[in-house]
C-alpha cells in the first residue's frame, strides 16, 4: 500500500487491481440506479424550462430580463461569473495538485475536470445570451469583417472571449487525455459489443505501452504547467471586466486575486458537495476516504480566511480612501441598504460557516460537511450578486440610481444551466469513470511513480 | 525506429509489479531485448529499465515561443499596420497586448503539444489496437520480445524458460505488436 507521510493509506481496504477496475467501472455496466434517473428526470424539466427562457430572450430581446438603464448587469452576469468560478477549482484542484506532485489528488481529479468542463459551459451561455442578438455573436471573433474594424484587442471583455474559450479548450483536453488509459480499460473488460465499439473509438487505440505512458505523463504535466497560469489569468481578466470600469465598489486593485481565490473557493466547494454525493452514492468510500475531504475542508478554512480579508480589505479601503461614493456603496448599499441580505449572505456563507472546519468533530461529520459545502456554493453566488448589482443600482449620480430585481426568465436561464450541469454531471456518473482508474493503481503500490 | 511491417513477438505475462520490474533487469542481463513493455498505470522505474527519455517538454516550449511571436505579429499587423485607430491619443503597439499573448501562447503550446503527442504515439480517433494480453488495461505486465523470422526453435525456447523463470504466469507469441 502506498502511504505518504502526511495522509497515509491513500486507497484504503486492500484493493487489489483487477477490484480497483471492477469498482469504478462498475456504474458504466451496469444499469443507473433509481436516484440516477429521478434526478436526470429533474435536470431535464430544469432545462426545459431554461430553454423556454431562452427562447423568449432571443425571439423577444432583452426587455423580458429585469434590467434597467442602471442595472444593465443582472443575474446573467452573477451568473456567469458564478459558473466560472467554480468551473475555476476543477483544473485548479487538477492540475495544481499535479505539478506539486499531491498522490492524493488521483481519487478526486476526474470528477473536478468533469465538474469545470460542464460549469464552463454553462458559463458560457450567460455572455452569449446576453447579448440578446446572438446571432450577432460572431462579431467578437477577430476577422477582417466588411465593416473594415478589427475587434478591440485592448478590452476587457474582449480578453474574455479569448480567455474562457481558451481555458474551455485546455480543461477539455486535460480531462479527455486522463480518460483515454480508462477508455482502453473499458474497451478491454466490458462484455457488451456496443460499449466495446464506442469505448474503443474513444481511446485513440490506447494500450498501455512504457513510451505511451512516458509521453502521456510528459503530456500531462505540460498541459498542467501551461494550464495553471491560465487559472490565475482567466479570473483576473473576468475582474477586469469590473474593475477596468469606474463603478464605486468595482474600480479596485484587490479585485483580481479577489477573484482568483473566490473562484478556487467557490470550485473547492462544489468538489466538496460532488465528492460527497460520489462516494455516499457509489460506495466509493474506499477512494474517496475521510482523509480525502479532511484535505479539501483544510483547504477551505485558509481560502476562507483569504476571503475574509479581501472583504475586510475592501471596507477598510472604501473608508480609508475618503471616497465618498466608494463609502457609500460599502456602508450604506451593502453593509446597510436594499440589499444588506446578500452582503451577510455572502460574509457568513464564506467567511464564518467554513471556519467551523477548524474543529475536528465537524471536518470528520460527513452531513455537516455536506452542507457546509452547500452553503459555500449559496455564499459565493451572494458575492457576485452583491459586487453586481449593488454598485450598478446606485452610481454617481442619485438621479440614476434604480433597484432591480430578475424576472422568471433570467430565472429561467439561471435554473436553465444548473439543470445543464446536473444533467452534465449524471450522464458523467455513468458513462465515465469517476475515479481515474490508471492514476489510483500508481498510487496502490510503494515503488509505483516514485 | 518504429516498425510498421508485419513482425512476430514472444510475450510474458506477470502479475505482480515488483516481479515484473526484477524479470526485466534479468532478461537484460541475460542479453535479450526487450522490444516493448505493457503496463496498466506509468512505472517510472520502466522508463529509467528501458533508456526511454522524451524531448516533448522542449518541444513544447518552442511551441509556446512560436504561439507568442505568431500573436505579436497578428496584434500588430491589425492594430498597428492594417487599422490603426486612435482612441483617447493611446498607443497601437500597447502593453495590454501582454494579456492575449499570455492566453495564445499557452493556447498555441497546448494545441501542437497535443498534436505532437498523438503524432509520436501514433495514436488517433478510431484506432485500432493491438492488445497483446487482454489485461495489460487491468492489472497484468507484459514484457514483449521480438521474434524474427530466422530465429531458432532453441532460442525461442529459450527466452520462453526465461520469462518462466523469473515469474511470467503466461508466455505466448502475438504478431504486429507495436514497438512505440
Amino acid at each position: 500500500m502506498y502511504k505518504t507521510k502526511v495522509r497515509g493509506v491513500l486507497v484504503e481496504g486492500n484493493k487489489s487491481y483487477a477490484d480497483i477496475t471492477k469498482d469504478i467501472v462498475a456504474p458504466i455496466e451496469n444499469r443507473p440506479p433509481k436516484w440516477w434517473i429521478y434526478a436526470f428526470s429533474i435536470s431535464i424539466a430544469a432545462m426545459l424550462w431554461g430553454a423556454w427562457a431562452f427562447y423568449i430572450t432571443i425571439t423577444e430581446g432583452i426587455g423580458t430580463w429585469g434590467l434597467n438603464n442602471s442595472v444593465a448587469w443582472g443575474w446573467g452576469i452573477v451568473n456567469f461569473v458564478w459558473w466560472i468560478g467554480i468551473g475555476h477549482a476543477g483544473t485548479a484542484f487538477s492540475i495544481f495538485l499535479l505539478i506539486v506532485r499531491q498522490k492524493w489528488r488521483t481519487s478526486i481529479n476526474r470528477a473536478a475536470e468533469a465538474m469545470t468542463v460542464v460549469a464552463v459551459l454553462c458559463a458560457g451561455l450567460f455572455p452569449l445570451i446576453h447579448m440578446g442578438r446572438i446571432w450577432m455573436a460572431k462579431f467578437i471573433i477577430p476577422y477582417p469583417t466588411t465593416r473594415e474594424l478589427w475587434v478591440n484587442f485592448n478590452s476587457p471583455l474582449f480578453w474574455d472571449v479569448v480567455a474562457i474559450s481558451t481555458y474551455l479548450m485546455a480543461s477539455a483536453t486535460f480531462w479527455y487525455i486522463g480518460m483515454i488509459p480508462d477508455f482502453a480499460t473499458i474497451r478491454d473488460k466490458t462484455i457488451s459489443k456496443t460499449k466495446k465499439a464506442i469505448y474503443g473509438f474513444l481511446s485513440f487505440g490506447w494500450v498501455g505501452s512504457a513510451r505511451g505512458w512516458l509521453r502521456f505523463e510528459a503530456l500531462a504535466m505540460i498541459l498542467g504547467g501551461l494550464t495553471a497560469p491560465l487559472v490565475i489569468s482567466v479570473h483576473s481578466i473576468v475582474s477586469m471586466d469590473f474593475a477596468t470600469s469606474v463603478m464605486p465598489g468595482w474600480h479596485t486593485t484587490v479585485f483580481p486575486p479577489y477573484f482568483v481565490i473566490g473562484a478556487i473557493f467557490s470550485g473547492f466547494g462544489m468538489v466538496l458537495t460532488l465528492m460527497i454525493i460520489i462516494r455516499k452514492f457509489y460506495k466509493y468510500q474506499a477512494y474517496v476516504t475521510d482523509k480525502h475531504l479532511n484535505a479539501i475542508a483544510k483547504i477551505l478554512i485558509f481560502i476562507s480566511l483569504i476571503m475574509g480579508t479581501a472583504y475586510s480589505t475592501e471596507i477598510f479601503i472604501a473608508w480609508y480612501s475618503g471616497s465618498e461614493y466608494e463609502f457609500y456603496t460599502f456602508f450604506n448599499n451593502r453593509i446597510t441598504g436594499d440589499y444588506m441580505i446578500g452582503f451577510y449572505g455572502m460574509v457568513i456563507c464564506n467567511a464564518l460557516i467554513p471556519q467551523l472546519f477548524w474543529f475536528k468533530k465537524i471536518r470528520k461529520n460527513i452531513t455537516i460537511v455536506f452542507i457546509i459545502s452547500l452553503f459555500i456554493n449559496l455564499g459565493m453566488w451572494f458575492e457576485r450578486y452583491v459586487i453586481v448589482i449593488t454598485s450598478l443600482s446606485k452610481d454617481y449620480l442619485p438621479s440614476n440610481w434604480s433597484s432591480y430585481s430578475p424576472t422568471v426568465v433570467e430565472v429561467g436561464v439561471y435554473v436553465g444551466t444548473l439543470g445543464l450541469f446536473v444533467c452534465g454531471v449524471l450522464l458523467f456518473f455513468k458513462y465515465i469513470p469517476m475515479i481515474a482508474i490508471s492514476e489510483v493503481k500508481g498510487v496502490l503500490k510503494p515503488t509505483s511513480n516514485d | 525506429m518504429i516498425s510498421t511491417d508485419k513482425n512476430n513477438n514472444i510475450f510474458g505475462v506477470f502479475d505482480e509489479e515488483d516481479i515484473f520490474l526484477e524479470a526485466m533487469k534479468k532478461i537484460k542481463s541475460a542479453g535479450i531485448k526487450i522490444k516493448n513493455v505493457f503496463t496498466p498505470y506509468p512505472i517510472h522505474e520502466v522508463f529509467h529499465e528501458m533508456g526511454l527519455k522524451t524531448r516533448m517538454p522542449y518541444a513544447a516550449f518552442i511551441y509556446g515561443v512560436f504561439g507568442i511571436s505568431l500573436t505579436y505579429a497578428f496584434l500588430y499587423w491589425t492594430s498597428v499596420i492594417d487599422i490603426p485607430i486612435v482612441i483617447g491619443g493611446k498607443p497601437n503597439n500597447t502593453l495590454s497586448f501582454i494579456i492575449i499573448l499570455f492566453v495564445m501562447t499557452i493556447n498555441v503550446g497546448i494545441v501542437l503539444s497535443l498534436g505532437t503527442f498523438f503524432i509520436r504515439q501514433k495514436l488517433g480517433p478510431g484506432k485500432e489496437a493491438v492488445v497483446v494480453h487482454n489485461d495489460i488495461t487491468d492489472d497484468k505486465f507484459v514484457i514483449v520480445i521480438e521474434k524474427p523470422e530466422d530465429m531458432s526453435k532453441e532460442e525461442t525456447n529459450r527466452i520462453n524458460s526465461v520469462l518462466f523463470e523469473n515469474g511470467a504466469i503466461e508466455t505466448g507469441e502475438k504478431e504486429n505488436i507495436e514497438n512505440i
